[in-house]
């Protein structure tokens, strides 16, 4: 089905989907009620056709482009929070975003899959376009959305469920087979399945944080998603459980493309493969390889901002 | 700093700089507040319980008998527990707690079996339900990807085979009455009854334990404490259908329970607690009975319990106004509780703040806040205009008692429903959607699966509130004193608090004191019991979280 998507089991789980079980008939707007059911087909059909997005713009990457957004704003009532944000965020690669508490990193994250629709006062302008298609049209029905892009949070959430419910719940909700196979595979993945092989019936919360993250990640990639946000994973963390999650998030970028946020430099500049600078106000001031950003960077406000003379 | 303190000698404050003066009235005066009303509680209780039991008209022997084989062991259990193994004093009350509310449950279906579903058309909706239950999940299996035609067939299989069409098509039911042969009262309640509850203990513990064979035990051990009853019953006085109706769901609760106590391997010695109460109390009246020790004369024994109200006062009980009582509770947990909990799940989950429909809701908030303070004799009236005179509903029946008070603790339901689910935090909310979770998805897996223990805590105390109001009564017609329990739930029925009031106005002294002292008792334990439930229901879930 799709051209750049190899992996033959995505494939199938796509056919799942697709067919409509779930998103057709059970999907229910989580924002806004006067959006007709079927809209995720729409989403899905467009992905069949990847690469819709218009390449006039030159790409200093070989990489293809996951999500592009386009003079994105969003206002939290009266309050801008992003201005004006485009970005091209490359597939299979990790792109970090930082930048000082409260410039809008966290708020940006959430544009990408929608979760600011949960907040009544935000207000989203501009597009985001994935996979070819602009997540913010009326005929895109941000459940279906999510089920494409996964997201873990800065507090560890589990649920007060076994492990195993836990790892279960995104197949579930998501209509695909619970099966001990899935649901340990993607513990592996998450590099927890070591830790809490033989116990998967205890309880989620019995675990330390850096596990519970783990678990939160494993939760996320379960139902297998093109892309995971992170909204920085390892803030709550000890420096043992933050170096297991940055060599996770390592791995993971071989299948998933990763978006994580972070206000760790250090972190940004081992993890990921471009960097993208928030400065105060919700401007996007400069966006490039992390290792540019952290060498030499353009602009004279980043490089005060990297070697710590604010923010 | 420095000019606070002049003298750098003296800052540690040996000469009183600090006042405390009043912050120690203050805090003794609260000591007080709370001495005062606790006192005056169990003053309260003593007294009643005083006259309810009447214990010093039993003879010296039997007090010092039964001290010795209950209240002895019970003390030094208890101090051993307080001492070596708090945790074990934990398994000791709630195992001995258990099977008295199992007990007290179970009393509320004996009545109802007695007067209002006979065992045999129990049997029959219970195979009608199975049968229902089973094409839903047939037709799921069959036809997994029609969701729309499933929810279609859950909501009207179900209706066909249990209700049928009115007039047109009778339900399963009618057509199971034509059978040539079914099952007599007994084995429809072994059937109907005593297998199913083995089942839901079997299926429990196989579901946590996750092995068949400790499920079938545990199955097992319950049907053969349910069938105990056939030879067991006989020779204790016991009907064996009392029996099964007692002994399956307290023989199944005490299964889990033990399960779970052994499994967790903690507090296991608590487990004694209720077999030397039990042990204690069988040995203590063993010997008054042989040594010829006369208990006391109390008022709330046996008799009190299964007898209606009599002229003589030695004679009077309140068994009519108890099955009355239990049948208004069963309307408002029919009733008050899905609407209450549907409008609260509503208001939380799915009204918006924003605009003009927010501000309606918030208005509707403050209206239901405002309500739960409305005076109850106020519901009684709407409760008499509504249901009585305008709907043509029957005067004192238990629907209408029901509905009055359903519709009183209707708003204290919604308000400690919507605390309840306030309290599930809203990170796991976020989870949920950033799985890819509808609301609905997120409601039904999230939401309600971790506050049902807040919403149980909190409708079971406003049932307990229920349970004791009476001027909603006095106003809808029950009667004050009634003779045979109600039939159906469409014939007038007493109820307890009713019942009580009216011996309060009797003029023999007999019912105003000892008579009036029982009723109070048992409309006083039935009230602990669920209040007890709940906060054990709650201490429970804190634990979890
Ligand atoms: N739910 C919200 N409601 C109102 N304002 C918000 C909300 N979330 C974020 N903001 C505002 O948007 C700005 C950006 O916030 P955020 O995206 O959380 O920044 P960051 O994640 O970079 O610390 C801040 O000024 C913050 O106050
Ligand atoms: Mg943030």
């Amino acid at each position: 089905m799709t051209p750049t998507d190899p992996s033959p089991d995505r494939n199938q789980r796509r056919v799942a989907t697709d067919g409509g079980v779930s998103t057709t008939d059970d999907a229910e707007s989580t924002s806004d009620p006067t959006e007709a059911d079927g809209d995720s087909e729409k989403l899905v059909d467009v992905s069949s056709s990847f690469t819709v997005s218009d390449d006039d713009e030159d790409r200093p990457q070989a990489a293809e482009t996951a999500i592009e957004t386009r003079d994105l704003d969003v206002y939290y009532g009266d309050e801008q929070a992003l201005q004006s944000v485009s970005m091209e965020i490359p597939e299979k690669q990790v792109t970090a975003l930082i930048g000082p508490s409260g410039c809008g990193k966290s708020t940006f994250l959430r544009c990408l899959n929608r979760m600011n629709d949960l907040i009544d006062i935000a207000n989203v302008d501009g597009e985001v376009r994935f996979e070819g298609k602009n997540i913010y049209d009326e005929d895109v029905d941000p459940v279906a959305l999510r089920r494409k892009i996964g997201m873990v949070f800065q507090q560890p959430n589990p649920f007060p469920k076994s492990i195993y419910d836990n790892v279960a719940f995104g197949l579930e909700v998501q209509d695909e087979a619970v099966t001990d196979e899935t649901v340990r595979r993607a513990l592996e993945r998450a590099a927890l399945l070591e830790e809490v092989d033989g116990r998967l019936d205890e309880s989620g919360l019995e675990l330390s944080g850096g596990q519970q993250q783990r678990l939160c990640i494993a939760r996320a990639i379960a139902p297998d998603p093109e892309v995971i946000l992170m909204d920085e994973p390892a803030s709550a963390l000890d420096p043992v459980a933050t170096s297991k999650i940055e060599d996770l998030i390592a791995d993971l970028s071989e299948e998933y493309t990763v978006i994580i946020v972070t206000h760790n430099m250090q972190q940004a500049a081992r993890i990921s493969d471009k960097t993208a600078v928030f400065l105060t106000g919700g401007e996007l001031v400069e966006y490039d390889d992390t290792k540019d950003i952290f060498e030499n960077p353009d602009n004279q406000r980043v490089e005060d901002y990297i070697t710590g003379k604010f923010g | 700093m420095a000019s606070e303190t002049p003298s750098s000698g003296t800052w540690f404050g040996s000469a009183e700089k600090v006042g405390r003066l009043r912050g120690r009235i203050f805090k003794w005066t609260c000591l007080g507040a709370t001495v005062l009303t606790l006192a005056l509680m169990l003053v309260f209780l003593l007294y009643v319980a005083n006259d309810a039991f009447r214990p010093f008209s039993a003879d010296p022997g039997w007090l010092a008998t039964m001290g010795l084989t209950v209240v002895v062991p019970i003390a030094l259990l208890a101090g051993y527990y307080y001492r070596r193994d708090r945790s074990a004093g934990q398994v000791a009350y709630t195992a001995l707690g258990l099977p008295v509310l199992v007990a007290l449950a179970s009393g509320g279906l004996w009545l109802l079996f007695r007067h209002i579903v006979s065992p045999r058309e129990w049997f029959v909706l219970v195979v009608s339900i199975v049968v229902a239950g089973g094409l839903v999940v047939g037709h799921s299996r069959v036809r997994h990807d029609a969701v729309t035609e499933r929810l279609v067939v859950t909501v009207l299989v179900p209706l066909l085979v249990v209700v049928g069409i009115p007039t047109v098509l009778p339900g399963l039911g009618q057509f199971l009455y034509l059978l040539p042969v079914l099952p007599n009262a007994l084995f429809s309640l072994i059937l109907g009854f005593v297998l199913p509850v083995a089942a839901i203990v079997g299926w429990r513990v196989r579901a946590v334990r996750d092995a068949d064979r400790d499920g079938a035990i545990a199955a097992g051990i319950t049907v053969a404490g349910g069938l105990a009853g056939l030879g067991l019953g006989p020779l204790v006085g016991i009907h064996p259908t009392s029996w099964f109706v007692f002994a399956a769901p307290i023989v199944g609760a005490l299964v889990v329970y033990v399960e779970h106590v052994v499994r967790n391997d903690k507090g296991l010695s608590g487990l004694a607690f209720p077999v030397v109460v039990v042990a204690g109390v069988f040995a203590g009246l063993a010997v008054t009975q042989l040594l010829g020790f006369a208990g006391p004369d109390a008022w709330l024994n046996m008799d009190f319990l299964t007898s209606a109200h009599d002229t003589d006062p030695s004679e009077a009980g309140i068994y009519p106004t108890l099955v009355g009582s239990v049948l208004i509770l069963l309307v408002i947990v029919l009733s008050a509780f899905p609407v209450g909990i549907g409008a609260a799940i509503y208001l939380e989950e799915y009204a918006t703040s924003q605009g003009r429909f927010g501000t309606v809701m918030e208005l509707i908030q403050v209206n239901i806040a405002n309500l739960a303070g409305v005076p109850s004799i106020v519901y009684g009236v709407l409760g008499l205009a509504i249901f009585i005179n305008l709907i043509g509903m029957g005067r004192g029946t238990a629907v209408v008692a029901g509905f009055t008070v359903g519709l009183l603790i209707l708003p204290i339901v919604i308000i400690s429903t919507q605390e309840a689910i306030r309290a599930v935090p809203d990170s796991h909310r976020q989870a949920s959607y950033a799985m890819g979770a509808t609301k609905w998805q997120t409601v039904r897996n999230v939401v309600l699966p971790e506050s049902l223990a807040g919403i149980f805590t909190g409708t079971i105390l406003a049932l307990g509130r229920a349970i004791g109001e009476t001027a909603p009564l006095l106003m809808i017609g029950i009667p004050a004193t009634v003779r045979i329990a109600p039939d159906s739930f469409l014939s007038r029925t007493g109820a307890m608090p009713r019942q009580i009031f009216s011996w309060s106005t009797q003029i023999t002294t007999e019912f105003r004191y000892g008579v009036l002292a029982a009723g109070v008792v048992t409309l006083l334990v039935v009230l602990l019991t669920m209040n007890a439930a709940a906060i054990v229901l709650r201490n429970r879930s804190q634990q979890t979280q």
